[in-house]
């Protein structure tokens, strides 16, 4: 278990680093608008571990964008922890049958709209922007942006044992 | 205790994003920026308005516990407002009296009442000045309201007067609007009457009743009452029962007048009298 555990918090390091350095490239220039990899793995994880790995999983890759962006301590560790919490509610574990591909697609766009609404309408407080805006702007496109990025992975999973439920 | 175990395995999920939450929102609330400060308000605003909910819901035991507080509280509150009060109405008894003493050119002596009485036929006061306070018998006693009476005994600290209710006491006296003259004095049953007043004078219910020039004891003009009442006593002479401009029943302080009678007016009278 401590295993899974450090092989998740592995890749969500990766996924940090290039949440950080390398996402700039696909960002929408205007609003800098960017796909989210790390609340992809987390709803992953989710997924396909439940409630519990996805809390911890959540939590600690949402500590850890908190810490490297310095802005604002605790904010993505909420948004990833609740999000990780919801995706488990579709976990595979507790099914006997898989989920097609675009509910699927729906699970990521539905639990990264939450993410990032928590996560979007407290960064903003305080500001000129509208709620209105606010939704348009940075919700609706980031959580598209991120589920079409996710949606690409979904496309690409294989259908061995372990994803047959999740594909 | 297996049932407790067994009921934090089943909800073990829902402790652990609490946890999580918790712990985020305590970095969160630690950051100090300006989001925080607006959700630092709305989280204010929220709690008080579930705290102004709950608090309308009544707590027995606490309202106990008030209710004690306050009826204490309110005998404590009921003392200090009655002693005020008595304080209140000294104040205003000695500030007339102060202002009678300003206005007494002939000087006088405060003192206070320790002693009185008032249902006998020769009633008397005792005061708290005597002898070397300056007090000399036949002095007049006063109050800011009118004449109480005259010492008639002194000791070294104490002085006893007679007041109007005295049937000893004999005041020269006027009614103040016709200039009518009469003996003011205490009929021994209850009314002080004015006497000697021809049953002709011009004297009405309502006219004030003053000392007059004519007495050898006491200052003119000092009021002494106000007429309530004027009949016939016999053919000749009026029966006129006065209401005290001194209220003796609640009397606690007096004035004693340093006027003494005229010695060379008394002896010059005597003589003439004995002649």
């Amino acid at each position: 278990m401590i295993v899974s555990y450090l092989k998740y918090i592995a890749i969500v390091i990766l996924l940090v680093a290039i949440q950080k350095t390398l996402i700039w490239l696909i960002a929408l220039s205007n609003y800098n608008i960017s796909p989210d990899l790390v609340i992809l793995m987390v709803i992953y994880v989710g997924i396909a571990r439940g409630h519990i790995e996805g809390l911890v999983i959540g939590f600690v890759s949402g500590l850890m964008i908190d810490v490297l962006s310095g802005s604002f301590l605790g904010l993505s560790a909420l948004c990833y922890t609740i999000t990780g919490f919801i995706a488990g509610y579709f976990c595979v574990k507790e099914r006997e049958d898989s989920y097609k591909k675009y509910f699927l697609v729906g699970i990521v766009f539905l639990c990264a709209l939450i993410a990032n609404t928590i996560y979007f309408l407290i960064f903003y407080q305080g500001s000129p922007i509208t709620v209105q805006n606010i939704f348009l702007i940075y919700i609706l496109s980031t959580t598209t942006y991120t589920t079409l990025v996710g949606s690409l992975f979904i496309l690409f999973i294989k259908d061995n044992k372990r994803t047959a439920y999740i594909g | 205790m297996k049932t407790i175990g067994l009921l934090i395995l089943r909800i073990k999920e829902y402790l652990i994003l609490t946890l999580f939450v918790v712990i985020s929102l305590v970095l969160i609330f630690n950051n100090d920026n300006t989001q925080i400060r607006f959700l630092r308000a709305f989280a204010i605003g929220f709690v008080g308005t579930l705290q102004s909910g709950v608090s309308a819901v009544p707590n027995v035991f606490e309202l106990q516990n008030e209710n004690k507080y306050l009826r204490e509280k309110n005998i404590e509150l009921a003392n200090e407002v009655a002693a005020l009060k008595e304080a209140k109405l000294e104040n205003i008894r000695l500030s007339k009296l102060l202002s009678l003493k300003d206005k007494n050119v002939l000087g006088v002596i405060s003192a206070k009442i320790v002693n009185k009485s008032l249902v006998q036929t020769r009633n008397t006061i005792t005061i708290n000045a005597g002898e070397n306070d300056s007090i000399k018998i036949n002095m007049p006693v006063v109050t800011d309201d009118g004449l109480v009476g005259k010492i008639v005994g002194v000791s070294k600290n104490y002085s006893i007067a007679q007041i109007l209710y005295n049937k000893d006491l004999r005041i020269s006296a006027k009614v103040q609007r016709s200039r009518v003259d009469g003996i003011f004095t205490y009929d021994g049953v209850g009314s002080l009457i004015l006497t000697n007043v021809p049953k002709a004078a011009d004297v009405n219910p309502g006219d004030l009743i003053i000392t007059s020039d004519y007495s050898n004891l006491f200052p003119a003009g000092i009021p002494l009452g106000t007429v309530i009442e004027t009949g016939n006593l016999d053919n000749l002479f009026k029966k006129i029962t006065v209401k005290p401009a001194v209220n003796f029943s609640i009397l606690e302080e007096v004035f004693v007048v340093k006027n003494l009678p005229s010695r060379e007016k008394y002896e010059l009278e005597k003589i003439f009298m004995n002649k």
